[in-house]
């Protein structure tokens, strides 16, 4: 009897949500839309040299990113040499790939990346929850029903995390910001051995 | 009317820029390239190379060097804005990538192989195979452009036409590689130097 209630209080605890377990403190004072700035410039051509590794694997390539209109981003990644791998079209509730090379047509592998890049390249996003911890301000979003933490430091996104039952899954770091561009991202995922390291070489 | 006469002139212009050959110089010109290809030991070359898309507002730009040494070893390294580097030898495809070394067999992988060869028959410009491309000679101007149609429905998947620009001497100049899409990977030579002595050193991973 005493086994099972450590046992469901141990239920309980692992099942506390993320806030909880970070300690955050929930702030209804701070705005409840927030902006990604990193794509949203419809003139700029986003470049980046990308590094993926994925099971002790190493690829590269670059990953172009465009903000075609208000609806469309267009995400394209093509080894150095210039040849195409896939080119993927987001829309606000929709995706479509334009291409991909058959060897990685695979349903697993296109919605990894539709899940990662989609957080990329969100721009407006209507919060479901606020909260505070130290310098952050932290913003709840739900993206393909997965709840996501937007840790803003000053007025600046540095980070975002993916979440499932309470336990983080992914993490997306924004660094070396200038000018509403992110020279260099990160996205490490912990449930599965993929890291993606993006360099900006935008010209 | 005026957009008539526009279109004229745009129609005579593009008409002057590229006609076909006729089977004569289609062939003088195979003759001359191929003949360019058995005498080239060795070449290093400056590249630049242009990534259309065509959602883009600029074409992507990378620069590097070449350096072929007959009959197979081919080096294609980047050097702006990054620096990468791909070494074709013995059946092997070497990468540097920023300091990351790898590499992949050739052997295994036959579309790895195919690309291997295409990249060094076009570098000599040699692709001159009927089997393999539906092959259309042009003119243009002083120089001439060939456009191989890969017959091979999985390699037209990806590559609709090798699109090659000689020079008077039979070099190549140019090679844009065109997809379906109409979005292309153009590649132009620089400083290009023929049966320059070339250390094996530079063939090392």
């Amino acid at each position: 009897m005493r086994f099972l209630l450590i046992s469901i209080c141990l239920l309980l605890v692992s099942c506390a949500s993320y806030p909880k377990k970070q300690h955050f403190q929930l702030d209804n004072s701070v705005s409840k839309s927030i902006e990604n700035p990193y794509f949203s410039d419809e003139t700029k051509d986003y470049v980046y040299k990308a590094s993926i590794d994925v099971y002790d694997k190493h690829f590269g390539g670059l990953l172009i990113i465009k903000k075609i209109n208000e609806q469309e981003h267009r995400v394209v990644f093509t080894t150095e040499m210039g040849n195409k791998l896939f080119d993927f079209s987001f829309f606000e509730d929709d995706f479509k790939v334009n291409f991909i090379l058959d060897e990685l047509n695979k349903k697993i592998l296109i919605n990894i990346l539709k899940k990662d890049f989609k957080v990329l390249i969100t721009e407006k996003i209507n919060v479901t929850n606020r909260f505070s911890e130290a310098d952050n301000h932290i913003f709840e979003i739900i993206i393909y029903n997965k709840k996501h933490y937007y840790y803003f430091n000053e007025n600046q996104l540095s980070h975002v995390i993916r979440t499932k039952n309470g336990k983080e899954k992914v993490q997306f770091l924004f660094s070396e910001i200038n000018n509403h561009l992110a020279d260099q991202i990160d996205i490490k995922h912990h449930n599965i051995k993929l890291d993606i390291t993006l360099q900006s070489i935008t010209q | 009317m005026r957009n008539l006469v526009f279109l004229f002139l745009l129609l005579s212009v593009t008409m002057q820029a590229q006609t076909k050959m006729s089977a004569t110089e289609a062939q003088s010109l195979k003759t001359l390239v191929k003949r360019q290809a058995l005498t080239t030991k060795t070449i290093v070359s400056d590249f630049t190379q242009y990534k259309h898309l065509d959602f883009l507002s600029n074409d992507i730009i990378t620069k590097g060097k070449l350096a072929f040494k007959t009959p197979d070893l081919v080096k294609w390294e980047y050097t702006e804005p990054y620096k990468y580097a791909v070494l074709f030898k013995n059946e092997t495809l070497f990468i540097n990538d920023e300091g990351k070394k790898n590499q992949v067999d050739m052997g295994s992988n036959k579309l790895f192989k195919e690309l291997n060869h295409l990249i060094i028959n076009s570098i000599k410009g040699d692709m001159f195979d009927e089997d393999a491309f539906v092959i259309t000679y042009f003119k243009t101007g002083k120089n001439s452009e060939v456009h191989f149609v890969p017959k091979d429905k999985n390699s037209s998947k990806y590559i609709e036409t090798f699109q090659i620009t000689f020079n008077p001497s039979g070099d190549v100049t140019e090679v844009k590689m065109m997809e379906p899409s109409g979005d292309y990977t153009k590649i132009v030579f620089s400083n290009k130097e023929l049966n320059k002595p070339l250390p094996d050193a530079i063939f090392t991973h």
